[in-house]
């Protein structure tokens, strides 16, 4: 092996088990531990396979060795994750990468590192109660379908259960 | 036996047509519909549970108390809100100490999760309660010759441990109910493939959807049939902004289930909204008047 490449071995790198506990109080971010990089996650991974460098075991290796700054950031690669849980059906183990993913995610919205668009799209539920926009047009359309008006949404209940930021 | 429509935001709003085809179509298959008030987004699985998980289920659960309070099972016919409400109802269903902390918070707008209903996509309970057969005697014009490229999504079948609606690698519900109905449909290489709209760079996206249509194409499908309506977002005006983009037209029409079921019940194009697509429809259907 070349220098260049033991560099980032696991061996020569510190875990950062502060950043694994973070992952762990989060919800179902505990699932990492249960990884042991067989790899059946990766073969039918869509974005793995339409991406030179996005991969499902990756992305658990680096929960494992707690590589935060590569996980915690707009740019990570979680955000091209598709959701398509292909992978939690391939997972001996439980892991379900997804839902790692989404704790990772979780992890970067608390922080201020999401990409802006996750906070612009989920604040119209706290503003909205939805998150399509309701236009006159969608109200003429469901008059001609012979479908109920849209009714008022209950943003103040919304509002009352989950905190705005 | 009665149910709860949850439509959700992009139905309601974005296609009310889709609606409009659901109510109408399952009406005629015998299906009771209870609106319940109050529902709001699911929450939506991608956005709003990448902002906080807890959060997540606590919107939702909000919403399944209030079909909790109506005391039937919800019907869903937008792949992400069976993705959102199914797999909170059952996470709050198996781990006591989670439904605790969310009834905590809904304690102070309503009443607290309980765990009595249930969640299934519309198709789902066409199949389950009222049977393929029942789906095909509503037909009055059978859409024989229509090659329908069957387009399963991911959220109607995964997590299987969730879902359990079929098997996740080799799906039949869909199959089964275009039969019903006389379309004949087709499988290709891509058909359990995801139509990307998660991801948060458009190459990799626009790529899935490129190939996806093309293998539609290779097939010679007269159009793609789905269940919902984020991915018909991806195939619809995705394929004219993809084409534009690419200098290519892909010309695959894509058809919702319950528009086709609409149409082989007899209804018209207009009435489960086929003249609204980006990708025009009508040249598939033989629209002359149905054989009662």
């Amino acid at each position: 092996m070349s220098d260049k490449q033991s560099t980032r071995t696991p061996e020569k790198h510190k875990i950062n088990y502060a950043f694994r506990e973070k992952l762990n109080a989060v919800a179902e971010g505990y699932r990492h531990n249960f990884c042991y990089q067989c790899g059946a996650c990766v073969a039918d991974c869509p974005t793995g396979n339409h991406s030179e460098t996005f991969n499902p075991r990756l992305i658990m290796l680096m929960a494992i060795l707690g590589f935060e700054e590569e996980l915690i950031s707009p740019d990570s690669e979680i955000w091209n994750c598709t959701n398509c849980y292909t992978c939690s059906e391939r997972c001996p183990q439980d892991v379900r990468p997804v839902d790692v993913i989404i704790a990772l995610k979780n992890i970067c919205y608390d922080e201020g590192k999401a990409p802006e668009l996750i906070g612009k799209v989920s604040d119209t539920v706290l503003t909205d109660g939805i998150t399509t926009k309701i236009t006159s047009l969608a109200e003429r359309r469901r008059a001609e379908l012979g479908l109920a008006p849209i009714k008022q949404y209950p943003v103040e209940d919304i509002q009352k259960i989950i905190r705005g930021k | 036996m009665k149910y709860i429509p949850f439509f959700g935001c992009m139905m309601t709003i974005k296609y009310p047509w889709f609606e409009a085809a659901v109510r109408r179509t399952l009406a005629n298959v015998g299906l009771e519909m209870v609106d319940v008030d109050g529902f709001t987004c699911c929450p939506d699985p991608i956005y709003f549970q990448a902002r906080d998980k807890i959060e997540w289920y606590t919107v939702a659960a909000r919403n399944l108390t209030l079909a909790e309070a109506a005391g039937h099972d919800v019907i869903t016919t937008c792949s992400g809100c069976t993705a959102t409400l199914s797999e909170v109802n059952l996470a709050l269903k198996e781990d006591q100490k989670l439904k605790q902390q969310i009834n905590e918070r809904l304690k102070e707008i309503g009443p607290e999760f309980k765990g009595t209903i249930n969640v299934r996509h519309a198709v789902t309970v066409l199949r389950d309660d009222f049977g393929i057969d029942q789906v095909a005697k509503t037909v009055k014009r059978p859409l024989e010759g229509l090659k329908v490229a069957v387009h399963y999504g991911c959220h109607l079948l995964k997590p299987s441990r969730i879902m359990r609606v079929d098997d996740p690698d080799r799906p039949t519900i869909l199959n089964k109910l275009l039969e019903a109905i006389g379309a004949e449909p087709i499988h290709h290489d891509l058909t359990l493939l995801c139509c990307g709209r998660a991801c948060m760079t458009d190459s990799i996206p626009n790529q899935m959807v490129a190939e996806i249509l093309d293998a539609v194409k290779a097939q010679q499908a007269d159009c793609m049939g789905l269940i919902c309506p984020s991915c018909f977002d991806e195939f619809d005006l995705g394929q004219i902004t993809l084409g534009r983009k690419l200098g290519k037209k892909f010309e695959v029409p894509i058809v919702y289930y319950f528009q086709l079921l609409g149409i082989a019940q007899g209804m018209s194009l207009e009435e489960v909204g086929l003249n609204m697509h980006k990708v025009k429809v009508d040249k598939i259907f033989d629209t002359s008047p149905a054989r009662a």
